[in-house]
């Protein structure tokens, strides 16, 4: 039988409701791992990224260990990761649910992407502004909150929405704690003994319908914020 | 219960090699697939617009997909077509497919950036077409791409990783193998960890070195 006919007659059998649903819920928990985890991801970032900032933090320490953790938690692949947060949880006996062990990493990751990300932006700022604000005695979180902040969002976001994208893709690794994502609902539906193509056939189209919306939205705000003047140039 | 270190130094050789394999996987798959986005490359720029059509569809389904699916699909999925893969083919020829289509975006910048003003100098100097190749578009191209190149072959080094689940033995599959005998997970895992660290920070140091000497390129090492 060949692939075609194998698609063709499986297809009645496998697209019901009750499987259809069992996906929808799955890409429901990839958008709640990737999502959740690269929201928390980002506030560690942005704490990480103000630990870097000379303006902000005196002590040198604490800015080296900022550039470690991100140094660190970049070169640690996903997986790796991954399997690192699930049995240190396992190790002190926290008994976390698979959901909260996947966002952890997600947002270890992500932190140190993040962190980068920040960084850059914020250094899109001419550091003359840095100066004049702290010069005219403005407090340095407010310099920071009222005057660079506003200027270099607009080039910090567009890039987070390819994190968002990237940490979609990266979360089918998940699968293999046993968190039910698309990836491991593929899995289960190949054991219940559906064709492979179909069902992974299936997910990569979940999985790129996502990317696509993403990398449109990602796109649409590079445009949007970026190719316009910012109204705040020195 | 505590952690035990001692009783994991036994793996440590074991690991060494695994890592070593990470960086061979890694190496034939971006290999193959610098030469997969040479030719799309090429084709996006110089290309008729099917030709674009096609490259550009497989550029999009492959870097909006995960890596691991496309491979569970070369796996699991093309044995019911009749072709049967070895999990180091099915990883390899995952990783290059993926490769070549992240290679394709990044190599394209490089065609782009040979200013037109050289090409018609090396031209009125009578220069043959290896000779503007060699002498006037490498230059450039590798100048312009080295960084971006060489940051892409380390994010590869460490999503060598997804072989482990297909019972390929890098770093990681030796580390679920050592895992399954001894049950020091995280003794293991934070070892492995602190390799992978190790290994692209070697590696990212040797290719700034080399980029340094051959081609005279700032890549970032941190």
């Amino acid at each position: 039988m060949s692939a075609w006919d194998i698609i063709v007659s499986e297809a009645p059998r496998f697209f019901t409701w009750w499987n259809l649903r069992f996906l929808a819920l799955a890409l429901g928990n990839t958008l709640l791992a990737s999502v959740a985890g690269c929201a928390i991801g980002y506030a560690a970032g942005f704490a990480l990224a103000m630990l870097r900032l000379p303006q902000l933090v005196g002590f040198a320490g604490l800015r080296v260990a900022a550039i470690f953790w991100v140094e660190i938690f970049r070169r640690i692949p996903f997986l790796v990761l991954l399997l690192l947060v699930f049995f240190l949880s396992q190790f002190a006996r926290l008994e976390a649910p698979l959901w909260a062990v996947a966002v952890t990493a997600v947002a270890l990751r992500m932190s140190a992407l993040a962190a980068e990300n920040i960084r850059a932006g914020l250094e899109t700022v001419r550091p003359t502004q840095w100066e004049a604000a702290l010069t005219m005695n403005i407090p340095a979180l407010t310099a920071l909150r009222r005057i660079i902040l506003p200027q270099s969002w607009r080039v910090i976001l567009p890039p987070s929405i390819v994190h968002v994208l990237s940490m979609v893709k990266e979360t089918s690794l998940v699968s293999q704690i046993g968190f039910i994502e698309i990836t491991f609902a593929a899995k289960m539906l190949t054991q219940r003994g559906f064709s492979a193509l179909l069902t992974y056939g299936t997910a990569l189209v979940l999985y790129f319908c996502v990317s696509w919306a993403l990398a449109s939205l990602g796109h649409w705000a590079e445009r949007r914020l970026t190719l316009r003047p910012a109204p705040l140039t020195p | 219960m505590t952690l035990q270190y001692g009783q994991i130094i036994q793996y440590l050789p074991d690991f060494l090699i695994g890592a070593l394999m990470a960086l061979w996987i890694a190496g034939l798959a971006f290999a193959a697939g610098l030469v997969i986005g040479l030719f799309c490359a090429a084709a996006l720029t110089y290309g008729a617009w099917p030709l674009r059509a096609v490259v550009t569809a497989y550029v999009r389904f492959f870097t909006y997909t995960p890596q691991l699916v496309q491979v569970f699909f070369l796996f699991f999925a093309l044995p019911e077509a009749g072709i049967t893969l070895s999990p180091v083919a099915a990883v390899l020829i995952g990783m290059t497919l993926n490769a070549g289509a992240y290679l394709t975006e990044i190599e394209r910048a490089g065609f782009v950036s040979v200013p037109q003003a050289e090409l018609d100098a090396a031209e009125t100097l009578g220069f043959s077409r290896l000779q503007v190749i060699w002498y006037v578009i490498a230059p450039h191209v590798v100048r312009a791409l080295y960084p971006a190149l060489s940051s892409h072959y380390i994010i590869m080094t460490l999503g060598t990783s997804m072989a482990a689940i297909f019972g390929v033995e890098e770093l990681t599959g030796r580390a679920l193998n050592a895992n399954a005998i001894s049950f020091r997970s995280v003794e293991i895992f934070s070892v492995v960890a602190v390799l992978y660290i190790l290994l692209t920070i070697i590696a990212s140091t040797l290719l700034w070195c080399l980029g340094r000497w051959l081609f005279r390129v700032k890549a970032r090492v941190f």
